[in-house]
This record gives structure tokens, sequence and C-alpha cells, in this order.
């Protein structure tokens, strides 16, 4: 045996002093689904930590070396037992299994070295990088910072989309939802998001935080991938409740995952956080709620479905200076049905948030991608999280859309249409173009500048609608080449300084010059 | 179901009135909602919550041998409690009183000692 082990135990003889501990117990009675019934426990706390002794029985020599220890959640106090959800491995836990009271409420490792990791719903590391040496507890349920602790949301998050960052600005404290149909791009949004941060100065970057709920592992591994290839994971938590994982620790990763952003919050930092999805945290914790015996409602919801993800989203906010100024800006994802928004979650997650940001499988099958709907999506925080440079460029896009909208059903009697209406389709067409971008492939917020002030110039008008993505991708390249000062200007001042707006038409006039071919029409 | 009424039952029993009026009110409430078939399974339930009722207020003494039980009983202060042999518990004593748990086996020492041996 290895000696330093001896040592140990040797230390630990002479040093033990025996004394019996009086413990609070229960004994299992029901087990079941991941839900266990307990008789006794009679000083229970709502919320309260349990833990089984698995080793009741057991000669030392099958209970030395077990597993780590099983844990459980009081979530229902009834007249003479407690019901709780196991948060592991339910096939562990026996009938007549004797459970002790912790006295403690759930709560989560969080620090620095979490960052580039993988933990699950408890914030146990999942990843092979080893146990955390020194973390942080955080509690998993907090309650929301108060009004006079608040401050309004006036910082912008980039999200490096340009649909979004020019018409549905998200800025750093807000929620902001993202809903549409399965495979309409949600996901790519948030990531994209994750990965813009990258261009933001590491005084300044967010730290992010992606909270997969009921995904595919695969899916999980495939972002986790992407953003370490991207340079994204060395700011980014991801926290896993995959759908192989018990109902219970779907319903509490999200909980995990803002409590591991509130250490960050506390410290003065800005978060971000990626709820995936919050559609599945609500049918898992139906689940749980059903087996619990809770009476169902609408769409057999427990009657505090409301409150799940209210308690949720309302930790994410903007502190005052007093309380650091730290954020936390949350990205909520719903999945619709068939586009169905009026469905009950979607409903209530809307009514809750500070917008949305609608996804529409019919715009997505159109080639439209990103598929938003700017018609109904909508941030409640406005231009006041946005960057000035922005605002000057971004006014005019949402009206010109809208108008070309109305105007799209007269597109097939194009012959008919007077030169102010067919010019009006035109620039609108040109506009969905620019809008057009790839997934993975976020724009910096100064690049999106110049590109809508060169849109604002008509710089596009003669290129052909098949081109004007290729025309606009060639000239932000120009641009960041021969006219790096002026990006860089707005960028560090986040204004639209007459100088760099001179710098950028000299750019388009350069462009136009050097890339003609482009200009044909 | 049948638990709420057991629970009903028993707490007409606990309030001081005669065993045979709390069934008799029982069967009543039950007949008056056409629910009563369900008599007989409220006596089962009933019967499972005085098992439990009576098992907390049981002292159990556990002990590894028969010989540890007199010493058990001296520490622990509980002389009237059952005893129970359990060899898992290697010797020492763990009493049992409702929802307490007092454990002072050899089991529980052995096993703390080597979590903080390998875990430290």
């Amino acid at each position: 045996m290895d000696t330093t082990i001896i040592e140990k135990v040797m230390r630990e003889i002479e040093g033990y002093t025996p004394k019996a501990e009086t413990e609070h117990v229960g004994r299992v009675m029901a087990v079941g689904d991941g839900v266990v019934a307990i008789e006794g426990l009679a000083k229970g706390v709502l919320g309260e930590v349990i833990v089984f002794d698995e080793q009741g029985g057991k000669h030392l020599k099958d209970a030395l070396g077990h597993e780590s220890k099983l844990f459980g959640l009081i979530l229902n106090l009834e007249e003479d037992s407690v019901r709780a959800a196991v948060l592991g491995d339910t096939a562990r836990v026996r009938e007549g299994t004797i459970v002790s009271s912790t006295g403690q409420i759930l709560s989560v490792p969080s620090g620095d070295e979490l960052l580039g990791r993988v933990v699950n719903a408890l914030g146990a590391p999942v990843d092979d990088k080893g146990p955390f040496k020194n973390p942080t507890m955080m509690p998993v349920e907090r309650e929301a910072a108060g009004v006079i602790y608040r401050k309004s949301v006036s910082v912008p998050l980039a999200t490096g989309i340009v649909a979004i960052d020019a018409m549905i600005p998200i800025g750093r404290g807000q929620r902001e939802l993202i809903i549409g149909d399965r495979g309409t791009g949600k996901t790519t949004i948030a990531i994209d998001t994750i990965l813009t941060q990258k261009n933001e100065p590491e005084e300044k970057r967010p730290i992010c935080i992606y909270v997969a709920i009921g995904q595919k592992e695969s899916k999980t591994a495939r972002i986790k991938q992407e953003l370490m290839e991207k340079g994204a994971m060395e700011y980014t938590i991801i926290v896993d409740a995959p759908a192989s994982a018990p109902a219970a620790l779907q319903f509490l990763a999200p909980f995990a995952g803002v409590a591991i952003g509130e250490f960050f919050m506390d410290r003065g930092q800005d978060v971000l956080i990626i709820y995936d999805d919050l559609s599945k945290q609500a049918v898992a914790y139906r689940q749980l709620s059903l087996l619990l015996r809770r009476p169902p409602g609408r769409e057999a919801y427990p009657g505090d479905i409301f409150y799940l993800h209210s308690r949720l989203l309302e930790r994410a906010c903007r502190l005052s200076e007093e309380k650091g100024g730290g954020s936390i800006t949350a990205l909520p994802i719903i999945e619709t049905q068939e586009g169905d928004v009026s469905a009950y979650i979607p409903t209530n997650v809307i009514s809750i948030t500070d917008g949305q940001i609608f996804l529409d499988a019919s715009l997505f099958n159109k080639g439209l991608r990103p598929a938003i709907d700017v018609g109904i999506s909508v941030s409640r925080v406005g231009s006041s999280a946005q960057t000035k440079a922005m605002k000057a460029v971004a006014g005019g896009i949402k009206l010109e859309l809208a108008q070309f909208r109305e105007l799209e059903a007269f597109m097939q009697f194009a012959q008919d249409l007077d030169k102010a209406t067919a010019e009006r389709i035109a620039s609108g067409q040109r506009m969905v173009e620019l809008l057009k971008q790839r997934n993975g492939e976020p724009l910096p917020v100064e690049k999106q500048v110049a590109l809508l002030h060169a849109a604002n110039r008509r710089f596009f008008a003669e290129v052909p609608i098949a081109r004007v993505r290729e025309a606009a991708a060639a000239f932000i390249s120009f641009a960041d080449d021969a006219h790096a000062s002026a990006l860089a200007d707005i960028k560090r001042t986040g204004l639209l300084s007459d100088e760099s707006k001179q710098s950028l038409d000299k750019a388009g006039e350069e462009f136009r010059l050097a890339h003609s071919d482009f200009f044909t029409t | 179901m049948e638990q709420k009424y057991a629970h009903a039952l028993r707490k007409l029993a606990e309030g001081g009135i005669a065993p045979q009026d709390a069934v008799a009110a029982v069967a009543r409430a039950l007949e008056a909602r056409g629910r009563g078939g369900l008599l007989s399974r409220v006596g089962k339930a009933f019967a499972r919550l005085a098992v439990r009722a009576a098992r907390r207020k049981r002292k159990t003494l556990i002990v590894a041998r028969e010989s540890d039980a007199a010493a058990a009983r001296a520490a622990s202060g509980f002389a009237e409690a059952e005893t129970i042999i359990d060899d898992s518990l290697i010797g020492g004593w763990r009493l049992e009183e409702g929802d307490t748990l007092t454990d002072a086996s050899y089991k529980k020492y052995l096993l703390d000692m080597y979590n903080r041996a390998t875990r430290a």
C-alpha cells in the first residue's frame, strides 16, 4: 500500500475521538421514476438536500470504495411523509433505505476554474479535466435582486447577427426570448452570440453559460467542439442535463446555470446565459410534478409552472453600481409546435421576458437565414441598448422591411408596378439579402455599422440581387483591410463620426473601382 | 384517496371519538359520496399508518453481537430499547428512535476515517 495512505490512516487513528452522532432521518417507503416517498424526516424543509445511506446493512468491505454519495431534493411535504426527487440513479435506492437530512439548500460550485468546463446540473464536472480545487458554493435557489439594487439596461450585448443588433437590440441584463419551431436556427443564434463575445475586450467580455436541457449529448458535444475550435470555450461554461438525465436534473439545470452566473455577477462581471431550452425544462417539471402527485392544470402542467420560469428569469438583471454593476443577460429558448406562439408555455415565457426573437420556419425554408420574423420580433429595451453608431445607421431598416413586406404581395404583378414601388421592392430585396448570414459567422458591430452605412447610401443598389451577399462580404473585407482605422474607431468609441463616415464612403468608392464586376445593373 | 380517509380516521380517533363511531363516520362520508366500496382499502391504509406510527414510537438499539447489548444500553442511556443484532456494525451501537438516529458504531467510525483518508 502507498506509504502516504498508511501515514494518513495512522494520523486519522491517532487523532480520532469516537463520538456518537445524532442525525435526523427518514426511511424510504416507495421509490420509482426518480421520485421517492419517505416516511419520517418530520423536520425536513422544502428544497432541502437529503442524502441516501447506501451503506446501511452492508458489511464494511462492501461499503468501502462506494461511488459518490447519492443525494435527493425534498419537493413535497405531506402529512406524515415527504416526497423527494433523486438526484442521480434511482436504481441505487431501495425500500427501507435510511435518508438523512443535511440541513442545507442545494448549491453548486462556481468560480473561475469552471471556465472552459462542462458540468452537470449539480455542478459536478462531466469532462475529463478532473475535480474543482477551490470552488465557491452558490445556492441554486436564490431570491432575485430587488428593485433598488437594479439599474436600467443600457449597455449593448452584441449578438453578431445584423438583423438582431440593428432591429432587435439586446442589452446587458435583458431577458430576450428566442422562439421558433424545431430546426429554425434558435441554437445557432445563441451560439453565434457566444462566439461574438470574443470581439469584446477581455475586461468587458461577458462570461457565457450555455445550459443544455434535454438535448442530445451529440448536439452538446458538437457545440462544445465548435466553441473550442473558435476559442470561445475559455470564457464559456456548459451546464449539461441531457435527454438521458433524470427529470429532476433537467428541471434543476437552468437554476444551476444561473447560480453559477450569479457568482460572476456578484463580482461585478457581465454574464450571458442561454437556456436551451425551457420547453424541455417545463416538460421535465411536469413529469416530476405528476409523479409527486401534484394536481395537473392546463396541458397537465402544474399550477406553479409560470412561477418556475418567472423566478428563474427574474434572476437575470443588471445590478446597480453599489452592488458592483454586474449583470446577467438571459437568452431563454422556447420551441413551438407549428409556429404556435399562443400555446401555454410560449405565452408564459413571452410575458416574462423583455422581448422575443421569433424564428419562422417558412422564412427558413425560403432560404432567409437567420429566419427572423422582424414583424413580430421585438426588444422592449429598444435603442437604449444600441451604440450611437448603430442607432445612426439602423433607424430606418425596420420600416423599410415592413414596407417591403407590404409590397411583396404585388411582386407577382411586377410589370404593372410604378417606378417608385418597383424601386422600393428592389431595395427591400437587397436589404433582405444583406441581413442573411451563415451560421458560425457572426459579424462584429463595427462591421455591421459599415455594412448598414453602405446600404443606407444605396451602395448596393446597382448590384444584382443574387450577388448582394457576395458583394457585401467583399466590401466588409475590403474596408477591414484598407480602412481598418475607421472600423477600429467605431469599435472604440461606439460612435459614427464624420471622419468615419467619410472614410467608409471613400472605402465604397475605392471598392467600386476595384470590384466593378459587382456593379452591372 | 384511501390514505386521505385513513388520515381522517386517525385524526378522529386521536381526537377522542370512540373507534366504532369514527369508523361509522368515515363509512357514512364514503357512502354519501358513492364510495362505500373504498372502506376496506381505507382500513388497510389505516393499518399501515398504525404500523408506521408504532415504528416511530419504538426505540431500537442495534448492536453487532448479543454480548455488546448491556454496554450499549448503558452508553446510550436507553435501557428499555428493543435490541437487534446486526453484525455489519462490527462493534459499538446504533439507536433508532422515531426520526432520530444516533450512530456510535465502529462501522461508521471506520467509514468516516476511510472517507477522510482517501478524499483528503
